[in-house]
């Protein structure tokens, strides 16, 4: 990427420009129907505003109205990642991916808060194994339906230990088709790790 | 999620949305519209005239 470097005024950052996208690392949470219909990938953290297939997101500040994210002083903006392994404090991911992100994109030490952001490559994870074995856990085998459409990845091992405590799913998709519609939804490609 | 310090600002205008599809003409990078050749007047006269009747 070619990048010209200028003084900033812009809270003492370095103000450097670009002209292509820059690629991060991103989870998401994944909501739909209970046949697998409307995927929708949303922020992880608040879930009620959805990145729509096919249409650059935009951030917005929910804290701060009178600026435009992301904000220097602030914590808005669409979140990435450098590397994939901070992700996996993440609070109930179920989709991992790599996300362009352009705008006005504020570099932190690791990752980025852009204002605009498009899915680039994804893939279903169970939370549970992402959690302990990080991105080289095996894919789930199942996508657990709950009530307001909240939809969660889950391997064999960790179905039948939700299940065990009363916290099986009301309805079961295979896994491997949900994750085909979601990259057809989205046009986006498979996410291989 | 803790992403750390900030450390610098980043303009970027990419020259192709990675998004398929339409966008919306907002999103599309700002471009510098082409102004069209300006033309030289065209002398009234029977040649002009004669054009304009077909």
């Amino acid at each position: 990427m070619s990048r010209t470097s200028t003084a900033s005024p812009a809270g003492g950052l370095e103000l450097t420009t670009g002209a292509e996208p820059i690629q991060a690392w991103r989870a998401w949470a994944l909501t739909g129907t209970r046949d697998g219909d409307d995927l929708m990938l949303r922020p992880v953290a608040r879930r009620s505003r959805p990145w729509k297939p096919r249409q650059p997101t935009e951030a917005a500040c929910t804290l701060a109205r009178f600026h435009r994210a992301p904000h220097p002083g602030c914590t808005c903006g669409l979140h990435g990642t450098h590397a994939v392994e901070i992700l996996r404090k993440t609070k109930c991911p179920a989709v991992l991916g790599r996300v362009a992100l352009w705008g006005t994109v504020i570099e932190h030490e690791y990752g980025y808060r852009a204002r605009f952001a498009y899915p680039q490559r994804t893939r279903l994870i169970c939370q549970f194994c992402f959690w302990m074995a990080g991105p080289y856990a095996a894919a789930p085998e199942h996508v657990g339906w709950f009530p307001k459409d909240d939809l969660m990845p889950i391997c064999d091992e960790h179905l039948e230990t939700a299940s065990r405590y009363g916290l099986a799913p009301r309805h079961v998709l295979a896994a491997e088709a949900v994750d085909q519609r979601l990259r057809e939804t989205y046009a986006v490609d498979a996410l291989a790790v | 999620m803790d992403i750390g310090q900030p450390k610098r600002i980043i303009e970027i205008m990419p020259t192709a949305i990675p998004v398929p599809g339409e966008l919306e003409p907002d999103l599309a990078p700002a471009r510098t519209p082409e102004r069209e050749p300006e033309r030289e007047p065209q002398p009234a006269g029977p040649e002009s005239a004669d054009r304009r009747s077909r």
